[in-house]
């Protein structure tokens, strides 16, 4: 036991002292560290993130490390957070990515802007946040290049959640982890949410065949007048407040399906279909 | 959607139960304080409260939507009655601001909104206002605060003339400020300050009754007083799934949290976080049923339970220590250890400490000169530190 409990320390230091070989201000030349690294953990984060500390914890955060950097008048925040596992570091960043820009290849996925950046990578969700003097100053450069000195720096996974996959792409306009509450539904706990042009698909991934045949047993007892649906190994469809036309279904231990639509057929449609691409 | 277990928590809460139908809510606002229906067609009793000067009546429950993810539990919030949200430009980058703008949509005009910014000038202010309107898809929030103060110090001159100038241009109605902390310091300056119409502040039943007194002090100055952080920071970590968050559903200690805040009268609504409809049915009962003798009974146990482990940080342990240990530094490793499971970060923490403060052990000393004016048993949480880590 004593050497488990040893080993697990050992691990734990290497992988925190990669974090902090990944909080560097000279990934570019001319930034130097201004101040003390600082350290957050989930009982006081909000001295730095006020109520936005929340957002954090809901996505299973362990601790932050930050610097702040500073190149003449402009100075550089550099904050890596270290999440419960790489699926939620991944949901916080798609969570604060700014829908409208494309997903860029750092890590799992990244954003870089003209003053700020944020990218995940294993467990790790990584913000950068320029100060300039001139408000309008476009850092890009310097952002790409401190992003992928800490990106290389950082162990873990680079590629998104496989699930991510799985949503149809057609007239998709984002997705993202729901870390609790899918559809604010208490009973679809954690899961993947599609936003299309019309309508929202998710996926909730159950630990089992059985566990997820109880959960859409629950979700059909749930909806007044839900009816049978043909879609993957069982389902049902119904139309009800708020999340209109549904159809949500069960494939192994995978629970998805279709929300939003006009119509409860529109939603079966296209559950077939995401059915079609779930392993 | 079948709220067939709301509907039995509200029949046996014994609400009254008028049946009209949801949709008649849209764009037909009853008067303040009639029972109005929710979609499950059982009825809530909506209790409402004046903001203070702003005239603005609330409902005692509002919607923290921080980390509410899917529209349709603000959708069905909005419809019910709750008719104060707030959000901030800082959550999720923007993208909070964006889904609760389209999540209202036309129900926007029926509730009080408001949002925050904590930018550190007049001109970034400004410049995160006109965002925030552009997000919310609305031409003025009710409320614009200036996000996270904790300290007369924090608020700076242009600043308030920010929200002067906002206010002149029809894009706020009320000037606020939210803090989490230095309470008994910032309320009576605001108070005094005379141009903040409304103060979000944390409060709940296990915090210092100084803020008491300073909430008090803000009301009595005509401040609207809103309560976030109700549910208590003892709660915040535990998730649905944890098995201590059943026990304290099971036995009512969140609700009566809730309870306990609305309860106080110079509070006039309250924003807890709510991610599903589960807990916003929940939490509409705090509305329903004053806070009971009951209620203080689960809240003192919690209390008890809370008290004796955790450090409010509140620094009145600084330097008491007769070997010169930094008494609250080490009850925060501990937590962080018996509060969140992270026994590598506190004992990583705690190994920080000079060599002659990490060989102190608590139990050589016959007494003990630190007394904690919350009644943490500190002898014996630092000599739990001290076994744990050492």
């Amino acid at each position: 036991m004593k050497v488990a409990g040893l080993l697990l320390i050992v691990l734990f230091a290497a992988r925190t002292a990669r974090a902090q070989e990944a909080l560097n201000c000279h990934f570019v030349p001319g930034w130097e560290q201004s101040e003390p690294k600082r350290q957050y953990a989930a009982d006081n984060l909000y001295d730095y993130k006020d109520g936005g500390a929340e957002g954090y914890l809901q996505f299973g955060f362990v601790r932050m490390t930050g610097v702040t950097c500073k190149s003449g008048e402009d100075t550089l925040a550099i904050d890596i957070s270290e999440m419960n596992d790489a699926d939620s570091a991944y949901g916080m960043f798609a969570a604060n990515r700014d829908p409208s820009l494309p997903i860029a290849a750092i890590g799992m996925g990244g954003q870089v802007q003209p003053q700020s950046a944020s990218f995940a990578k294993g467990r790790f969700f990584v913000e950068l946040v320029v100060t300039a003097a001139n408000p309008n100053s476009d850092r890009t450069a310097a952002l790409q290049a401190f992003a992928a000195g800490i990106d290389g720096r950082l162990e873990g996974r680079a590629t998104a959640p496989e699930a991510l996959g799985w949503f149809l792409k057609e007239d998709l306009l984002s997705t993202r982890l729901v870390p609790e509450s899918v559809l604010g539904l208490r009973l679809l706990k954690r899961g993947y949410v599609a936003k299309y042009k019309q309508g929202q698909a998710f996926i909730v991934i159950e630990t089992s065949p059985e566990s997820a045949t109880e959960v859409l047993k629950k979700l059909r007892e749930h909806f007044d007048g839900a009816t049978p649906a043909t879609v993957g190994d069982e389902a049902f469809q119904v139309k009800a407040p708020y999340l209109d036309g549904i159809c949500i279904f069960r494939k192994g231990r995978t629970l998805a399906g279709y929300a939003n639509l006009p119509d409860t057929r529109q939603a079966i449609v296209q559950a077939v279909q995401l059915a079609a691409r779930i392993p | 959607m079948s709220a067939n277990t709301s509907r039995r928590e509200f029949l046996s809460a014994g609400l009254m139960l008028p049946v009209v139908g949801a949709s008649s809510r849209m764009g037909l606002w009853p008067p303040f304080g009639e029972p109005v229906a929710s979609d499950a067609g059982s009825a809530v009793k909506l209790d409402y409260r004046t903001l203070g000067r702003t005239g603005l009546k609330v409902t005692t429950l509002g919607f923290g939507c921080m980390i509410t993810s899917d529209p349709s539990v603000i959708q069905r919030a909005a419809d019910i009655g709750i008719n104060y949200f707030d959000t901030a430009r800082g959550y999720q980058h923007g993208n909070n601001e964006r889904m609760v703008g389209a999540a209202l949509g036309a129900r926007r005009k029926h509730v009080v909104l408001s949002t925050k910014s904590g930018a550190q000038d007049k001109e970034g202010l400004l410049k995160d206002l006109d965002t925030s309107l552009h997000e919310l898809n609305t031409d003025y929030v009710d409320i614009w605060y200036l996000h996270g103060k904790g300290s007369p110090a924090d608020i700076r001159d242009d600043m308030i003339e920010a929200q002067q100038l906002a206010k002149k241009q029809g894009k706020i109605r009320f000037a606020g400020v939210s803090t989490h902390g230095g309470q008994p310091q910032l309320l009576p300056w605001l108070a005094q300050k005379g141009v903040f119409d409304v103060v979000l502040t944390s409060y709940n039943f296990s915090m210092d009754p100084a803020i008491e007194q300073a909430i008090a002090t803000a009301a009595k100055a005509g401040m609207g007083v809103v309560a976030m952080k109700v549910m208590a920071g003892g709660f915040r970590s535990i998730k649905p799934d944890d098995p201590l968050y059943k026990k304290l559903q099971q036995d009512g200690a969140l609700l009566a949290a809730l309870k306990w805040v609305i309860n106080k009268p110079n509070l006039a609504t309250t924003i807890p976080s709510m991610t599903d409809m589960d807990q916003l049915d929940e939490n509409l009962k705090a509305m329903a049923h004053p806070f009971s003798s009951g209620d203080e009974k689960l809240l003192a146990a919690r209390l008890e339970l809370i008290r004796p482990l955790y450090c409010r940080m509140c620094g009145q342990c600084d330097g008491a220590c007769q070997k010169g240990l930094p008494v609250a530094d080490v009850l925060r490793f501990l937590t962080y250890a018996d509060g969140y499971g992270q026994f590598a970060l506190g004992r990583e923490r705690f190994l920080e400490l000079t060599s002659e403060q990490a060989a102190v052990r608590c139990g050589d000393c016959a007494e003990c000169t630190v007394n904690c004016p919350h009644g943490v048993h500190v002898s014996d949480r630092m000599a739990r530190a001290q076994e744990l880590f050492a």
